[in-house]
């Protein structure tokens, strides 16, 4: 027969059967070839689907309350289960120094360095480490050592820059860990992966993770809150965006809140003029009526959000003016924080405000300082930052521990990575620059669930590489889960076919050396 | 007559009675002289001798068990002789052997204390017991002769009962020697231990000092260096004693772990003619080591309760008995979760961890009456978080019957401490705040401390003399 000149098939009729594949996909195709089968697979789906359709309720809010039903001790908004372990923190504060601060200068202390000013990098000690662009065509890679004394403090006896003088009266009761390390080299995809556990965005956070498991601790606040330093515009600020505590694939309502650092912390709050609290409570009820009627048509979980955020609103309103009245705060408070604490926004007035949250049974309280990221004029611009949040962060801690809170809060401080030893840019005795290094910087947590007075891990003379007990900052993720109580393999939440987890999905293990 | 002569009367007499050949006596006198003489030949001075003197010594242990079986073996002999003569004829020559192996067992043993330089009471007290042993297994022979010719029986049972509690009570100097002196206390029930011996370790039970170098001390040092013996001058058996060091001078130098020679001999290589514990004795953990270095650095405090950048694990994790299962009332708790107000809420997803009672959401509103409404779940509760509401002493009262109760918290109520002295019977509980109240001090210290409390926090209250201080932190211990 002639075949039609538009037909494309081979007249010598090729069949998949012919071509050089797999046999699964030949037995596949077999399967599949004939109109008789494609009609005979067809009226089985449609059963299927009509039976599913018929059973579907049932079935499907079975499938829902399945994690919850089978734990008996499920509880908590999610029925979760968890924690998986009686935990030994229930909240945690973190203190984000976005922009990474130069571990050099501040915690890992090498004496042999200042006998080597200007002197090269050696390149055994740099590897195969991929550089920025900002170094990468550099000429050479002058050593530039530490411009501030270092001093020994604590009955720990643990070095400390001159720099931080307030960490440096609480070493003993910190938890440092100079070993930390991540995988990027670059601000967003770092401070993504050490937030989100993935470098890019769309994860949720662990904020968000801690409200979607462990749930609220007082109905009135928001669970997860985001704090964030005024910015000083001398300083290098990198951005930070709300993808930083997006909750990500869950539910929208595990989301960080945001507190103004200026003016109002939360935004129309205030009842406007004639409203009284009865006529808003009538509107939210309607709107609520509203929003279940498109919730019952339309099966949007993210109506149920919306929901839930009205009423939390509703209840901020008197729970918010509480939290950020500082009026009733006792003089010793001032005493500890310093009068910077007064002024909103400042670092310290977030420390506050932090303390004051978790007394209040918020759960996770993030705050950003942002300006960590001195490319150039370092001896400028870290005394500045140094002075910005040493005070506050001493404050919290002691604050915490002086009132019986440190005893179950994690208090966790971070960047999201490291800095050079070697100079970016000129290097001359009074000034120096420091690139972006991923391979090793010095992160500290205090409090509930870590040993206090420990330093876990080394770096070696140049504090490039990690010569001891590495900590990848999803170890130090997984850490901070274990003592929320939860195991950081087993809390999981199924997205695009996989068990999607904070730290997923490089294994990553709990830091045993620094657990309480 | 004269007197002297009435009395060798009187003595012929004796000797007549108890048919004794005056050869054996002699024999017995000379062999009393001996052993009595043994120890004033050798003198324990404390200095080590030839080594060859403590190379034979070292079988005294081996020799030693041996007048042991004997010695027990004699009575039972004796007893069973009653009923059958040849058994009573055997216990004559166990009685020889063990007297024979006993006064061998003397001398070795004194060989080892003298060679080895051993001096101190334990040594002192075992070998008085030997050398009293002998002699009375001398006087047993004695006195067998008539025993075994039906006389003076009861004289001879008095005389092996002595035996036989002399035995005993020289046979444990000497383990306590060898084993040390509370071998046989160590794991001895903790309540019969009170018993017993009430703890006189330390002023301060809970120091640091007590809890971990004392123990280190006692089961790796004091051997040597305590009451038993006093290795070089130096016992380790006390803080006092410790920090007064030896002959070598003082062996602790607060803050300076390097200075100190105790340190510097326990971390000696193994095969260090000066590496302690010496003689292949247990060495110290590098833990243990640790633990001593870092209490010297922080200053060899008797009474420090902590020691920064050193954890151990049951300071903190004791683990306290599991709650009963709530999940029984699990119907009841949720509904109190979906509302508003105060909750139950699960530590975690084991049910015998318990609940804890979370106010947060109505802190204001909630009291005493809400509190008392709780009581049905007393029994699982093992927190209380109670910070900023309306309970007052009236609700600390009813908290003392939650008996699970871990911590608690009442920072910022208007608790004044009346009812605080109830508390004491939460044998659980190891967390309380009372931050922010008007506590007084009087009424702290009427909480007579719960047995377990160890963070007690009174910041910002008439009791807490340091308010305005950075430190506000009080700990219990």
């Amino acid at each position: 027969m002639k075949q039609h000149p538009l037909c494309t098939d081979c007249e010598d009729k090729i069949t998949p059967m012919d071509l050089p594949i797999p046999v699964g996909l030949k037995n596949e195709w077999s399967v599949c070839e004939s109109r008789r089968q494609f009609f005979g697979r067809f009226g089985k789906v449609l059963g299927w689907a009509s039976l599913a359709t018929l059973f579907g309720e049932a079935n499907l809010r079975h499938l829902a309350f399945a994690s919850g039903a089978s734990s008996q001790a499920g509880f908590g908004v999610n029925n979760l289960g968890l924690p998986h372990f009686a935990p030994k923190a229930k909240r945690a504060i973190y203190l984000f120094m976005s922009g990474a601060p130069p571990q050099v200068d501040l915690f890992d202390y090498k004496p042999n360095l200042a006998v080597q000013f200007d002197k090269d990098m050696p390149a055994s000690v740099r590897g195969n480490q991929q550089l920025t662009g900002m170094t990468a065509g550099q000429a050479r890679f002058p050593i530039a050592p530490a411009h501030w004394p270092f001093n020994q403090y604590g009955q720990t006896g643990t070095w400390m820059s001159d720099l931080l003088p307030y960490t440096a009266r609480m070493v003993d009761d910190l938890t440092f860990i100079k070993s930390t390390n991540t995988d990027a080299i670059n601000h967003e995809p770092a401070i993504m992966l050490i937030n989100t556990g993935n470098m890019n965005a769309g994860k949720p956070c662990l904020g968000a993770w801690l409200a979607y498991g462990l749930g609220s601790m007082n109905d009135n606040l928001p669970t997860f809150v985001v704090l964030q330093t005024k910015t000083n515009p001398k300083e290098n600020n990198q951005p930070v965006s709300s993808r930083l505590w997006s909750s990500g694939f869950l539910s929208s309502e595990f989301s960080g809140v945001g507190l103004r650092s200026a003016g109002d912390p939360v935004l129309y709050l205030q009842d406007p003029a004639g409203v009284d609290r009865d006529t808003r409570r009538k509107m939210l009820d309607a709107v609520e009526a509203i929003n279940r009627q498109t919730l019952a048509e339309v099966g949007d979980p993210e109506t149920n959000s919306r929901i839930a955020q009205y009423e939390m609103a509703f209840r901020m309103q008197s729970s918010v003016p509480d939290l950020t009245d500082l009026s009733k705060e006792p003089e010793s408070t001032w005493d500890l924080y310093g009068p910077e604490a007064k002024e909103p926004g400042t670092f310290a007035y977030n420390c506050l405000l932090a303390r004051r949250m978790a007394e209040r049974g918020v759960r996770f309280t993030q705050i950003y300082k942002r300006g960590w990221d001195v490319h150039d004029n370092v001896v400028g611009n870290l005394p500045v930052l140094c002075h910005e949040t040493d005070r506050g962060g001493y404050a919290l801690v002691t604050d915490l521990k002086r009132r019986g809170l440190l005893d179950d809060t994690l208090v966790i401080w971070a960047g999201e990575f490291g800095r050079t030893v070697y100079s970016q840019g000129g290097l001359s005795q009074e000034n120096y620059g420091r690139d972006h290094h991923p391979r090793c910087f010095t992160t500290w947590m205090a409090g509930a669930g870590v040993r206090p007075g420990v330093t876990y891990g080394e770096t070696d003379d140049y504090s490039y590489n990690v010569v001891k007990d590495p900590v990848h900052v999803r170890d130090f993720n997984a850490t901070i889960l274990h003592c929320l109580g939860i195991d950081h393999d087993k809390f999981t939440y199924e997205f695009q076919g996989l068990n999607q987890k904070l730290t997923s999905p490089v294994p990553a293990r709990v830091v045993q050396g620094i657990l309480a | 007559m004269s007197v002297a002569a009435k009395f060798v009367d009187a003595a012929g007499d004796v000797l007549r009675r108890t048919r004794l050949i005056p050869r054996v006596w002699i024999a017995c006198i000379c062999a009393g002289a001996f052993i009595v003489l043994l120890p004033l030949s050798f003198p324990l001075d404390g200095k080590p001798h030839g080594d060859w003197l403590q190379f034979l010594g070292r079988f005294h242990p081996l020799l030693v068990h041996l007048p042991i079986g004997l010695i027990v073996l004699l009575p039972l002999l004796e007893f069973a002789g009653t009923r059958r003569q040849s058994l009573r004829e055997a216990a004559g020559f166990v009685l020889l052997i063990a007297l024979a192996t006993c006064v061998l067992s003397i001398t070795f043993g004194l060989l080892l204390a003298y060679g080895s330089g051993e001096i101190g009471n334990t040594v002192t007290r075992h070998m008085r017991g030997g050398i009293a042993l002998a002699i009375e297994l001398l006087l047993c022979l004695a006195v067998r002769r008539s025993y075994a010719a039906g006389e003076q029986s009861r004289s001879y049972y008095i005389l092996l009962t002595t035996v036989l509690i002399t035995l005993a009570w020289t046979a444990h100097q000497g383990g306590s020697l060898a084993r040390g002196s509370d071998y046989l206390t160590r794991y001895m029930p903790p309540r019969l231990k009170r018993l017993i011996a009430p703890s006189a370790v330390s002023s301060h039970p809970n120091s640091f000092f007590a809890r971990h170098i004392y123990p280190v001390l006692d089961t790796k040092c004091v051997a040597c260096h305590g009451t038993n013996k006093e290795q070089g001058g130096l016992r380790l058996d006390s803080y006092e004693s410790l920090m007064e060091g030896g002959k070598d001078g003082i062996v602790i130098v607060p803050r300076h772990p390097d200075g100190s020679l105790l340190l510097k001999k326990v971390t000696l290589p193994p095969n260090d003619p000066h590496f302690m514990p010496a003689e292949g004795r247990t060495p110290l953990t590098p833990e243990e080591i640790a633990r001593i270095h870092a209490w010297v650095l922080q200053g060899a405090s008797p009474d420090a309760t902590s020691v920064p950048g050193i954890f151990i694990a049951e300071d903190h994790e004791e683990a306290p008995p599991p709650v009963g299962d709530y999940t029984a009332f699990m119907g009841e708790i949720r509904q109190m979760q979906q509302s508003q107000g105060a909750k139950l809420v699960p530590v975690s997803a084991n049910p015998a961890d318990g609940l804890i009672l979370r106010t947060t959401d109505a802190a204001a509103t909630f009291d005493d009456a809400q509190l008392a409404k709780f009581q049905h779940f007393a029994p699982f509760i093992v927190e209380a978080e109670l910070g900023r509401t309306a309970v007052t002493d009236v609700g600390v009262e009813t908290l003392s019957q939650f008996r699970n109760l871990r911590a608690l918290h009442l920072e910022g109520t208007a608790v004044i401490g009346r009812s605080l002295a109830k508390l004491s019977s939460l044998s659980q509980l190891t967390y309380l705040n009372l931050s922010g109240t008007k506590v007084t001090s009087d009424a702290v210290a009427r909480l007579k401390r719960a047995p377990n409390l160890r963070h007690l926090y009174l910041f910002n209250t008439p009791a807490d003399p340091a308010s305005t201080a950075d430190s506000g932190v009080r700990s219990t211990q």
